[in-house]
């Protein structure tokens, strides 16, 4: 099967390629040099392509993601769309059902997601949503950060062993990543409590989240895993929290990167950059956040753009989303995760005339505009926490036009004009900048750059299209065709399929699954699964033969071998 | 003025979708206009004149439209939904939803009605001459407001959970209701002439007067003392507690 994409606006910021027309060679899933006469032709037209979107941060699986499901049956009267010759029926808006996941991103030009949480435990039930979710590529990060092992070991100060039981983690939940979500905080809240900052000793594991957080990001470059610490701050959604975020992003100087990338990835930023000491003097921080990004190299970081309207917030941050549900009097669901970390989701809707809406609002956007680099902030509404994905074409316009943000300034509480730096900012990004935040930078963070987010050779045939003439347009002031446009692809192609043509949905293949199978020395295996044989056998409630994620529950895996390399450890 | 009576040709055994028949979808249109909307059937996409006689007698717009209902509605569901003006006079029973989110004209049944009856109604009238079912005047599931403006009167009695999560309007019900009523009042007003049993739970504001026997008071209410509605006595309680609640709720 050959593909030819002519005439074609391409913006690739991997390989250069700033808007040239540039063609297109596509065999077997794969980009290649050049095809044969036989190919079939898509004419672009002198419109805008790109690499097929990645998303780094998103819940769109997983046990949480059902709770939301389950506790928002009003969410299903929207986003309703009736079943076609080749497409299941759709519903939801914040949490969509599993079709429409895939249907959603395809339709706006991604190809590849990742799920931000899976706790081990609960990692079949990822799976299993994961497995239904058409069209994309995807992968699930798996939650460390609060288990009773990683503590113990971090306590212990046993980095083999740490990273034995991060390798073995992975395996059990066929996960891609290291996530870690308010250490230390999610076993506190068992306790009905939380850690407020990275300094506080987690009580009988007598650990802090700053040792959590180093020892993580320790044993991950130990693994030499694609992607770094994936990092949910502690004290998010509190006013002040941008202190902590500070602090935890020193943590990284600690820590030397195994491979090109960072060694931490700060998500959802937009919750995690608040000055001030309470609502009334809540205030944008975004700033010194991206003052800290623009001046070191080894932590990036991404929005979690906030939209205004419905939104579900879902987290393994358990005391938070209590905290949350008794602030906005909402529907409220805990999980605790036994051994694992804990859970929350509350519904919220945003409001441009609540002045702590607002300015969270803008705090997202002056995250964006002014980190310098696009590779350090990449493009997310922490689906469906900000906001449902469907959105991203409303973020992308509001960042390439100042005219539209000061006329949606205009709408928002005057609260923005003394606590942010927004009404100020005239940067625009440019089709380049937007294609690293969503694509480039994304593959690059996640650690898949050489075969996601760029146009190159070798890369996956995951291709968009747009119904936008770059060299006609002025984003600027044509900020509603840009929203149009990257609302719906005029083409997607996954994996050298045509799968969106003018923003229908035209095949629906089944993606693949990424996970990353980390080998480390036998011994230190052996010795990790003594203890976590004890913990099954005193505390936890299922059999250890009953604990792993098999094979059956991923039918079609990207599996990522690597394993330990010997690095300097305290 | 305009008159559109409509009538089944057969019995109907599977339920229809009957949003269409509204006095803003039939208002200046013809009897052809009329037999052309649609009605699902199940599955099955049919129309209006596919399943039912209709006779048009004038021309007007949707506020000067009554649409009589003859025969057997009972399996026709969401009849008025969101309708703005007009009158629905309907001489028999009918399924659930009617006048969902209805926000203006009036509705009058002679019969009884399903459950989900005035579902998030937002204003105009409704009066049930027999008996409704469950979630009368209440929120549809997940929902945190139901009713919102608007009067529910029913002669009869209810079933469950009368008004659940109603943030405005007023529900008069002459007979007994089932439990639950007033569920997560906010801010709704409800009268209920007969029995009832665990009445205004988590509610937060608004208004329950229950004159006849409450059967099971839920602990969760504050005794302020006696104090007269319209010259009848009443002990007044405060409440829901537990959630804070400003309710009011009147017992004799």
């Amino acid at each position: 099967m050959e593909l030819l994409i002519k005439n074609g606006a391409v913006f690739d910021p991997k390989n250069g390629i700033k808007g040239d027309k540039t063609d297109i060679s596509i065999k077997d899933g794969k980009i290649v040099s050049n095809v044969s006469s036989k190919a079939t032709v898509i004419d672009a037209g002198g419109r805008l392509v790109m690499a097929g979107g990645v998303d780094a941060h998103s819940h769109i699986a997983g046990a949480k993601v059902n709770v939301g499901r389950m506790m928002r049956p009003e969410d299903t009267r929207s986003g309703i769309s009736p079943r076609t010759k080749i497409t299941r029926p759709c519903t939801g808006y914040t949490v969509p059902n599993v079709y429409a996941m895939g249907y959603r991103y395809a339709q706006m030009g991604y190809t590849t997601v990742f799920e931000a949480a899976q706790a081990i435990m609960k990692a079949r039930h990822t799976h299993e949503e994961l497995e239904e979710i058409p069209i994309i590529d995807k992968g699930a990060l798996t939650l460390f950060g609060s288990n009773w092992p990683t503590m113990d070991f971090v306590r212990e100060k046993n980095m083999d062993k740490l990273a034995a039981y991060v390798a073995w983690g992975l395996l059990a939940s066929r996960g891609f990543g290291v996530k870690c979500v308010n250490p230390g905080g999610g076993e506190m809240w068992g306790f009905g409590k939380n850690v407020t900052g990275i300094d506080d000793v987690v009580p009988v594991f007598d650990v802090t989240p700053k040792e959590i957080i180093v020892s993580l990001m320790k044993v991950n470059e130990m693994l030499g895993l694609p992607h770094s610490v994936h990092l949910h701050c502690n004290n998010l959604g509190n006013p002040g929290n941008y202190k902590t975020t500070l602090a935890s992003m020193e943590l990284a100087n600690q820590v030397k990167a195994s491979k090109d990338r960072q060694v931490m990835h700060v998500t959802h930023l937009l919750f995690n950059s608040w000055g001030g000491t309470n609502w009334g003097d809540f205030e944008s921080k975004a700033d010194e956040v991206a003052n800290y990004l623009n001046n070191h190299d080894n932590v990036t970081g991404d929005m979690g753009q906030m939209i205004f309207g419905s939104a579900t917030t879902m987290t393994a941050d358990g005391p938070k989303q209590y905290a949350n549900a008794k602030l906005l009097h909402a529907k409220w669901s805990n999980g605790d995760v036994e051994l694992e970390d804990a859970s929350g989701v509350v519904p919220i809707y945003y409001v441009k005339q609540i002045s702590v809406h607002a300015i969270m609002w803008a705090i997202g956007l002056e995250l964006a505009l002014l980190t310098k680099d696009p590779y350090k902030m990449l493009l997310t509404t922490d689906h469906p926490n900000g906001g449902p994905f469907v959105n991203y074409s409303e973020v992308i316009a509001l960042l390439m036009s100042n005219k539209k943000r000061q006329e949606e300034i205009k709408t928002v509480h005057e609260a923005v004009h003394a606590k942010n730096k927004l009404p100020g900012l005239d940067r625009e990004l440019d089709f380049s900048e937007i294609a690293i935040m969503t694509r480039a930078g994304t593959a690059k963070v996640l650690g898949l750059l050489d075969t996601k987010g760029h146009l190159g050779v070798g890369a996956d045939a995951d291709i968009s299209i747009y119904d936008i003439k770059p060299d006609q347009i002025d984003p600027s002031v044509e900020h509603a065709k840009i929203k149009s446009a990257f609302s719906n692809a005029a083409y997607t192609i996954k994996g050298g399929q045509v799968v969106v043509k003018d923003g229908q949905i035209t095949a629906t293949p089944l993606g693949r699954t990424y996970w990353v199978d980390a080998k480390v020395p036998e011994e230190h295996h052996t010795e990790m699964m003594k203890d976590i044989v004890k913990k099954f056998k005193n505390y936890y409630s299922i059999q250890l033969a009953n604990y792993m994620v098999q094979d059956e529950y991923v039918t079609h895996p990207q599996v990522i071998k690597t394993g330990a390399i010997p690095v300097e450890v305290n | 003025m305009q008159t559109v009576t409509i009538r089944p040709m057969k019995e109907i055994k599977i339920s229809v979708e009957g949003e269409n028949i509204s006095p803003d979808k039939f208002g200046g249109k013809t009897e052809k206009e009329i037999q052309s909307l649609v009605a699902w059937m199940g599955n099955q996409k049919t129309t209006i004149g596919d399943l039912f006689s209709v006779k048009v007698e004038g021309s007007g717009p949707a506020a000067d439209t009554k649409i009589v209902l003859e025969g057997d509605f009972s399996r026709v569901k969401r009849i008025g939904e969101g309708m703005t003006a007009g009158l629905i006079l309907i001489n028999g029973n009918v399924d659930m939803h009617l006048g969902a989110k209805m926000s203006g004209g009036k509705i009058s049944v002679k019969g009884n009605v399903d459950s989900w009856a005035g579902r998030e109604m937002k204003g105009g009238e409704l009066i049930i001459e027999g008996n409704a079912a469950y979630y009368l005047g209440a929120g549809y599931r997940g929902e945190s407001c139901g009713m919102r403006g608007g009067k529910i009167t029913v002669m009869g009695n209810a079933l469950d959970f009368v008004g659940e999560h109603m943030c405005g309007g007023e529900i008069i019900v002459n007979g007994n209701t089932g439990i639950l009523p007033g569920l997560s009042n906010n801010g709704g007003k409800i009268v209920i002439g007969g029995n009832t049993s665990r009445p205004g739970s988590e509610m937060s504001k608004g208004t329950i007067i229950v004159n006849g026997k409450v059967e099971e008071m839920i602990p969760v209410f504050k005794l302020e003392g006696d104090e007269a509605v319209d010259a009848v006595t009443y002990k007044k309680y405060t409440g829901d507690v537990v959630v804070g609640g400003k309710g009011i709720l009147y017992v004799k």
